[in-house]
């Protein structure tokens, strides 16, 4: 495929605003009259609420409004309606560390915080569920009452016949996994300005990934119509997943800005960034997985234990996808997968790039070179054996399209000098070589019984491409690349297209940038609007110069005639086509994602996955086995991008996400003494800086035969899923010790270490 | 209390009456308007608020305003002439450093603030340099690569 915009490593559109300072965030925004809101959280993991008094509060000078749950809309809300659990503002009990009890507007920051020290609340303390043990005691205090027991979802899946497969395999590993809590740390905290104005209208400005879901919920938790709800979103200092589900900060500053009349911010501090805007979910995940002598891998039998939190958000959905991935991976015809969400009086979870996928394949990945150690073969060559394939439809339904397994493996084995350094055969007693596959969604899901979005292309006269597309950038780079697959079957330069996005007012509904989503999607909508105002641009251009259709030539910018030398800019052609004949020339663009026959939400399962994407990451690390500190020197990331769209782009995804990955294996957690998070600053809770990087060779593998705009898939996620456990199973290479819990902190390290040698 | 301020920032003479208490940070943003230096943490942590203080890189949600009472402030909007980019920010957005672009203000003037010390940083060197400024989204692999491309661009801007 000939391609003159996409595949190149073009700077993103919107790089010079960003390295001015010109590019404005919502955290920058300014209105007249703008309030300060501020949230009253609970200092209490679980407690009851006598009274709350605000009085004090409310008679401070400049402070405009004081509110409790009596002033809020009484809504239930969840992420999904059914399992709606969680107030605006609490009524009678506080569930964690961070719940919101009440709220002020003032005239500044330093009012409002003043104004939150003066609220009374009187609480009556009750015992705590601080972790998943302590919840499925059989005495246990109950997190929501209304509720028989801390339960808070639960799922089984079965393919095949696990219990059979078990008993006849020729081997069987067995083992528990446990993953634990990570905060997001977008470096702008999640923040909105909302203004309730004279026509009942309320405008959220905010940092979403999905500002027409975020749309409902806002309208869904205030109980207006959705016609009176506006998100507006500006550039985004990051989201991986902390801003799918809106928190209670829009529909308090809501209510605030009703009351007063005037706009009101509410910032998150960046201790409540780290207390309260959600976490990864943390997995205990017991694992089976059963092979042949052939080195077939045949079972694969997973309970899932997951801690909710104190209330429902993405996790059932979390739970579902990481079965999903987990069927899917290898084509394991035996697969049995149950899941569990567990309430407790913890901080809750959300979506977090991977979204319960990284979790998984630290198990499944680390327990693949558990059982090749049992089976006397090398990890690669059990894997080679089960690598997916392409066309292949997997025992739970998954239909894999295009598949690069095979080729990612290769290279990352070749490249971290498989063969040489394995087993220590690198010379070096405390250095070792390991890797780890992994299969994601390469296009989103069709979660919600659909998949599907718009986009709109319009050509004004002076040649400018304007493209309207929900596809939400949040610093991944999704308008550039909305951008260039516009650009390239349109047939004009990067620089002529404008991207508008980003207001529900004027984007089509969609549901947001999340499972790798926007390339695949959006992409495909946007391809499919820059074709139809390829059309319609041809047809003008053949009015214009009185030859048919067929033989105009689109191509940078410039129409050409066959067989002729004869030129002219796009520009010309629309002038022409609007200011002689009222011509305009646009284009739309409506893709959606065909379900498959018999498709159900309920049994759709891996089918609700339209594109896969696969990948291998391999590494290399070295122990110093004085400090237990584990050095990675290098990682080899292999992933499948079908098309890639924009070289540096998705070099840039795979990067930054192994780098996350990192952070999850070995560095970070966040650390809760009697349910309160003590880690809540960068100085406590270490995310990698410049100087823990190793070398990162990102390689972008290109596949046939997906459903993308040009054959593109997403990348967004998918280099954070084999981190952790390639890191796991190159140090078992190094040292001889397996670890079956994360974060691997240099004291673990240094007490297997002592152990081993005792 | 509010006592007077003198503050040039990015060549321009401010005077301003500032509670003693506000921060550098909040006076460049919410006095003075400009808000491309960015609060990450407001704790000295994360190096997005970086500027240039007398040339020096400072975290500026550290520093008291009044304590830069008198002295030259070059924040991210001062960077650029016009329209043409300073090199460092040239390098940023040709090898794709940036992401989400919120830590590119004060990583692009720790990386500048390293480059006037030291024109040719070894990679251990700008890995020293740029410690205090954390990034979420790029790894960091293409900010080295972007450091290093600002050095080959200020050598041939000396050069000719």
């Amino acid at each position: 495929m000939k391609t003159c915009i996409v595949r190149r490593g073009l700077p993103r559109i919107d790089a010079v605003p960003k390295v001015t300072g010109e590019a404005r965030y919502t955290v920058d925004l300014k209105m007249p009259g703008m309030l300060i809101g501020k949230i009253l959280r609970s200092p209490h993991p679980h407690a009851r609420i006598r009274s709350i008094d605000v009085s004090a509060a409310r008679e401070l000078e400049g402070v405009l409004a004081v509110i409790t749950a009596e002033d809020v809309p009484g809504t239930l809300f969840a992420f999904m309606q059914v399992m709606a659990d969680k107030h605006i503002l609490c009524t009678d009990k506080v569930r964690y560390v961070g719940d919101e009890v009440a709220a002020v507007a003032a005239v500044d920051d330093d009012t409002a915080e003043k104004a939150i020290g003066l609220i009374e609340v009187d609480y009556e303390l009750l015992p705590p569920v601080l972790s998943v043990e302590d919840a499925l005691k059989p005495d246990a205090p109950l997190v929501h009452e209304d509720k028989d027991s801390n339960l808070g979802f639960e799922v089984e899946r079965l393919f095949g016949d696990p219990d059979k497969a078990l008993a006849e395999a020729d081997y069987v590993v067995e083992g528990t996994y446990v993953t634990h809590d990570l905060a997001h740390t977008c470096l702008e905290v999640s923040n909105c300005v909302v203004k309730w104005d004279k026509k009942d209208r309320v405008t959220v400005w905010t940092n979403t990934q999905a500002p027409h879901t975020q749309r409902q919920e806002v309208a869904r938790l205030l109980g207006i119509p959705r016609a009176n709800v506006r998100v507006i979103s500006s550039y985004m200092g990051g989201g991986f997943g902390s801003k799918l589900v809106t928190d209670m900060k829009a529909p308090i500053a809501a209510v605030l800005s009703r009351i007063t009349g005037r706009p009101v911010r509410i910032v998150n501090t960046r201790s409540e960034e780290f207390t309260t805007a959600k976490t990864r979910y943390p997995y205990t995940i017991h694992l089976k997985t059963g092979a042949n002598k052939d080195g077939r891998i045949v079972v694969r039998d997973m309970t899932v234990i997951g801690d909710n939190g104190a209330y429902h958000d993405k996790g059932p959905a979390t739970i579902n996808f990481s079965a999903m991935m987990f069927g899917t991976l290898y084509n394991v015809p035996n697969i049995r997968a149950v899941g569990k969400l567990i309430y407790t009086n913890r901080q809750m979870g959300t979506a977090f790039r991977g979204f319960g996928n990284p979790q998984m394949a630290f198990a499944t990945e680390s327990q693949l070179d558990e059982l090749a150690e049992k089976m006397g073969m090398d990890p690669l060559e059990l894997r080679l054996r089960n690598a997916n394939h392409a066309m292949e439809t997997t025992s739970c339904g998954a239909e894999v399209c295009g598949c690069a397994m095979t080729e990612c493996m290769e290279i990352a084995a070749e490249r971290i000098g498989w063969k040489q350094k394995r087993n220590g055969a690198n010379g070096t007693v405390l250095r070792g070589v390991g890797l780890a596959n992994m299969v994601h969604t390469g296009g989103g899901g069709r979660f919600y019984g659909y998949n599907s979005t718009e986009a709109f292309i319009k050509l004004s006269d002076d040649g400018t491409v304007t493209l309207i597309t929900s596809a939400l950038d949040m610093g991944q780079g999704a308008h550039t690349a909305m951008a260039q697959i516009a650009a390239e079957e349109l047939g004009v330069r990067l620089s002529d297209v404008i991207v508008l996005s980003n207001d529900t007012d004027l984007t089509p509904y969609d549901l947001g940038a999340w499972g790798s989503r926007a390339t695949f999607m959006n992409g495909n909508a946007v391809f499919e609007a820059a074709r139809e105002a390829r059309l319609a641009l041809i047809e003008a251009a053949a009015e214009m110069l009185e030859v048919p259709a067929a033989d105009i030539l689109v191509e940078e910018g410039q129409i050409s005639v066959k067989g002729s030398d004869e030129k002219h800019a796009i520009a010309e052609i629309v002038d022409h086509s609007v200011n002689e004949h009222g011509w305009t020339i646009s284009g739309t663009g409506r893709f959606v994602d065909k379900l498959p026959e018999g498709y159900t939400i309920k049994s759709a399962f891996a089918k609700n996955i339209p594109c896969f994407s696969f990948g291998t990451q391999a590494v290399e690390v070295e122990i110093d086995a004085e400090t237990g500190q584990v050095h990675v020197l290098k990682v080899i990331a292999a992933h499948e991008t079908g098309t890639t769209i924009n070289q540096v782009m998705a070099e840039g995804q795979i990067e930054g996400s192994v780098v996350q990955g990192i952070g999850f294996a070995l560095m970070e957690r966040l650390i809760s003494e009697e349910g309160r998070i003590v880690n809540d600053r960068f100085l406590d809770y270490k995310i990698p800086n410049i100087g823990d990087i190793p070398e990162i060779e990102a390689v972008c593998v290109e596949s046939e035969g997906t459903k993308g705009p040009l054959g593109a898939k997403g990348i967004g996620e998918p280099g954070l899923v084999p981190t952790a456990p390639a890191i796991a199973n190159a140090i078992y290479d190094a040292i001889g010790v397996r670890f079956h819990e994360l974060p691997i902190t240099r004291e673990e390290v240094v007490k297997a270490l002592r152990e081993k040698r005792e | 209390m509010k006592r007077e301020l003198h503050l040039t920032v990015n060549g321009v003479s401010y005077h301003r009456l500032i509670d003693t208490h506000r921060t550098l940070l909040e006076v460049i943003r919410d006095e003075i308007g400009l808000t491309g230096t960015k609060n990450g943490c407001g704790q000295g942590e994360c190096g997005a608020c970086t500027v240039l203080l007398d040339g020096e890189p400072v975290n500026s949600c550290m520093v008291l305003a009044h304590e830069a009472d008198g002295h030259d402030v070059v924040t991210i909007e001062g960077l650029a002439d016009g329209a043409v980019l300073h090199p460092v920010q040239r390098a940023f957005v040709e090898t794709g450093a940036i992401q989400c672009g919120f830590c590119t203000p004060g990583m692009v003037l720790s990386a500048k603030a390293l480059l006037d010390r030291n024109p040719d940083p070894t990679r251990q060197e700008i890995l020293d340099g740029l410690k205090g400024n954390l990034c979420r989204c790029t790894g960091y692999v293409k900010i080295i690569e972007a450091v290093q491309a600002a050095s080959c661009l200020l050598d041939e801007e000396e050069a000719s």
